[in-house]
């Protein structure tokens, strides 16, 4: 399955990819309703979303069991789902949003394996890989304070 | 109607009163710079319009806004970065305002509402600091505000939209100043829809093919780095009091090669576009700040700074008081002329800080340069209605000369971005080529050239900037790409079609409109000023003036530059 990884020293904070994702998944152009974000440092940006975790915080959050896997990517049953919001705080890079207009949680569905910011990117500043390179992996475990 | 948000804000700062009006009204005038031109016509002089196009916020560089109002003439700039596209997700057109309000004053606009706030704790304070504290670097807030400049008057200040985009053409800051509006706020969380999302997409895919296939997009990949070097090649630089030459500009323009290339982090957008014409530039500052590659070089060869951290220290505090900078330079570099003001030195800063605050002679230069050369007697350069010349010489250029005559609202930069003539020194084919593409005559690819074919080029690419300004798309990226495809965008947008003569028939009568209310308003005359044409590189006034009636008769004006009952009739503009 793909997985996305962000090269930050190529953005150029376009926000295209907010654009393309809210509006082939909900059909507006809306930065709210995106399931990536592009975040500014410093005057610099990048885009964030859901990194597709190992040990996933957010589904071993969730008391209702409301978030399930199919295939590697994780999804969220809306049925299910009380938006308690745990999931959303749990993340540590804010890989969940909440979209308070349609009252669900929002977050990154690979679109199905052909990912749309990928493909929208004019930099070539988020690209689809494979398999998970190790470094990110790493990343993920200090973040999680795993690992220095 | 989808692409438009159907609604324009007009907001009375006399009475305190805000209303809304529906766009629908206004739609024979495509939006942007057409919707502005309508608006002034029917408001009158002392407004100041704030207007998007169908297309901003929706597609591959389509995030402008233009601003524009009126002093003795039509005057607009038009700005991108994100604003334009936060108005619009605010659920604005635009917005207009009017009157003066009684004390300072902030218009807020959020998703509950909108209020006049009290902006008398921001006033004072420079453009950054002002959008610092209003933002407090939340991404969901975009600011357009004035700094200094703005508030105390001064005739080169523009409006600040955040710590790069400034619609700086023209002295609309001190326009907003004069109602004592210090800061427009937005905070929203919605957004837009489109007509037909799927072959937006489809569209959007298109569009950026053919924007990362261009020119400009490979030059704009290091163009931080290249930039001052290609505009010295270019032949188009002024040095000093509109000197052609400078014995050190080769060095100066090294320099500041060097000083770009060691200081810039990366580049950057507006919303939506691949074209990343800013670059970070991180040099002694808390964070990096977005360098515009259009006016440093003003700071460069017009003030003839050599040392390329001095240079950034006025880039800086220009755009830290909210000041055009290409204007601001020209009044300076007149101001040396006088023995007012040391060029190349640190001099330069305290000169800011005196016309920012009307500091004895500074009030006399804070009110333009054609106001300084009637106290003082000496002649200066300025274009129409006396603003000062853009950063370029417009002696060598003779289309920005026409330009530069005829044009009512802010001159070369609403006319004639990336005109063939600009870059004929270095790429002599491709300017040749894209004049015979356009006229049939690659001699009006010539910079020199005073023929017919010029006057039709520089006709055909005004259209383009009108067509771009009033479809909210930046022009830059606009003439990478044929205008079917942003037809195709249009309708996506807005499920109206369009067609590519339509859009040309609407720049034709938006410039119609703009000449109208040139004369009901001012009537200021097509003229530069006389220095212009003296000397050995002066122009030739004669063949100037040829030029001029054959740009009135393309346009369907008479020989005065008044539009006739024909053309008039033609556009329903009775």
């Amino acid at each position: 399955m793909p997985y996305l990884i962000v090269h930050e020293d190529k953005c150029v904070g376009c926000h295209t990819c907010e654009m393309v994702c809210s509006l082939s998944h909900e059909g507006v152009i809306n930065l709210n309703l995106s399931r990536i974000h592009v975040v500014g440092y410093k005057g610099e940006k990048f885009p964030i979303m859901c990194l597709q975790c190992e040990d996933a915080p957010c589904e071993l959050i969730c008391p209702m069991e409301a978030i399930y896997k199919e295939g590697d990517i994780r999804y969220v049953d809306g049925e299910k789902c009380i938006r308690c919001k745990m999931c959303s705080l749990v993340c540590p890079i804010g890989g969940v949003i909440y979209d308070a207009i349609n009252h669900k949680m929002l977050r990154c569905d690979l679109c199905g394996g052909d990912p749309q910011c990928a493909k929208y990117c004019p930099m070539d500043a988020i690209e689809v890989v494979e398999e998970v390179p190790e470094r990110r992996k790493k990343g993920v475990r200090v973040l999680y304070g795993e690992e220095d | 109607m989808s692409g438009y948000t159907g609604k324009i804000l007009f907001v009375d700062l006399t009475q305190e009163k805000i209303v809304e009006r529906d766009t629908v009204k206004y739609m024979e005038f495509l939006g942007g710079r057409g919707i502005a031109t309508k608006i002034i016509y029917e408001f009158g002089s002392d407004t100041l319009v704030f207007m998007t196009g169908p297309l901003t916020g929706f597609i591959s560089s389509g995030s402008r806004m233009d601003v524009v109002s009126f002093q003795n003439m039509l005057v607009g700039s038009n700005v991108g970065g994100e604003f334009p596209t936060f108005l619009k997700f605010a659920g604005y057109d635009g917005i207009v305002i009017i009157g003066r309000s009684e004390k300072p004053a902030i218009l807020q606009i959020d998703n509950d509402g909108i209020s006049l706030e009290s902006g008398e704790s921001l006033w004072g304070k420079d453009a950054f600091e002002t959008i610092d504290l209003l933002t407090h670097g939340q991404r969901d807030i975009k600011v357009a505000a004035i700094g200094r400049g703005g508030e105390k008057g001064i005739k080169t200040a523009g409006i600040m939209f955040s710590h790069r985009n400034l619609a700086s053409r023209g002295g609309l800051g001190a326009i907003m100043g004069s109602k004592n509006l210090k800061a427009v706020i937005i905070h929203t969380t919605n957004g837009l829809e489109p007509y037909n999302p799927p072959e937006l997409m489809k569209v959007i895919t298109d569009i950026q093919r053919s924007i990362t296939k261009s020119g400009e997009f490979m030059r704009f990949k290091d163009w931080h780095v290249n930039f001052v070097p290609t505009i010295l090649k270019l032949k188009m630089p002024y040095f000093g009091d509109y000197g052609r030459t400078w014995k050190d500009a080769e060095e100066a323009a090294m320099n500041a090669r060097e000083f770009f290339e060691k200081h810039t982090s990366k580049r950057a957008s507006c919303f939506s576009c691949p074209l990343r014409c800013w670059a970070i530039v991180n040099y002694e500052g808390e964070y990096p700040i977005n360098l515009c590659q259009g006016t440093f070089p003003a700071i460069a060869f017009t003030l003839k700074v050599k040392d390329p951290e001095l240079a950034w220290k006025i880039y800086l505090k220009m755009q830290r008081e909210g000041l055009d900078i290409m204007s601001t330079s020209a009044v300076i570099a007149y101001a040396s002329r006088l023995g007012k003001v040391k060029l190349g030195s640190k001099e330069i800063l305290d000169f800011i800080d005196k016309i920012v605050n009307r500091e004895g002679e500074g009030d006399i230069f804070a009110d333009g340069i054609k106001n300084a050369e009637e106290h003082f007697g000496v002649p200066a350069v300025y274009v129409k209605g006396g603003m000062e010349s853009w950063s370029s010489d417009i002696r060598p250029f003779v289309g920005s000369a026409l330009i530069s005559e005829v044009a009512d609202s802010g001159g070369v930069n609403r006319a004639l971005y990336g005109f063939p003539e600009f870059y004929y020194y270095i790429k002599k084919e491709q300017a040749e080529k894209m004049a015979e593409i356009f006229v049939g005559e690659k001699n009006a690819a010539y910079p020199w050239d005073y023929s017919d074919a010029k006057v039709k080029f520089a006709v055909m690419w005004e259209n383009m900037h009108i067509i771009a300004d009033s479809l909210g798309v930046c022009v830059i990226a606009l003439l990478t790409t044929p205008l079917e495809l942003w037809s195709r965008a249009y309708y996506a947008i807005t499920g109206n079609r369009i067609t590519p003569s339509d859009l040309i028939h609407y720049a034709e009568k938006i410039r119609t409109l703009e000449r109208v209310v040139n004369i009901e308003y001012g009537g200021v005359k097509d003229e530069i000023s006389p220095r212009l044409f003296k000397g050995v590189d002066g122009l030739d006034r004669e063949k100037l003036e040829r030029m001029k009636k054959k740009y009135y008769e393309l346009r369907g004006w008479n020989e005065k530059g008044i539009p006739m009952n024909e053309t008039l009739e033609r556009y329903d503009l009775r």
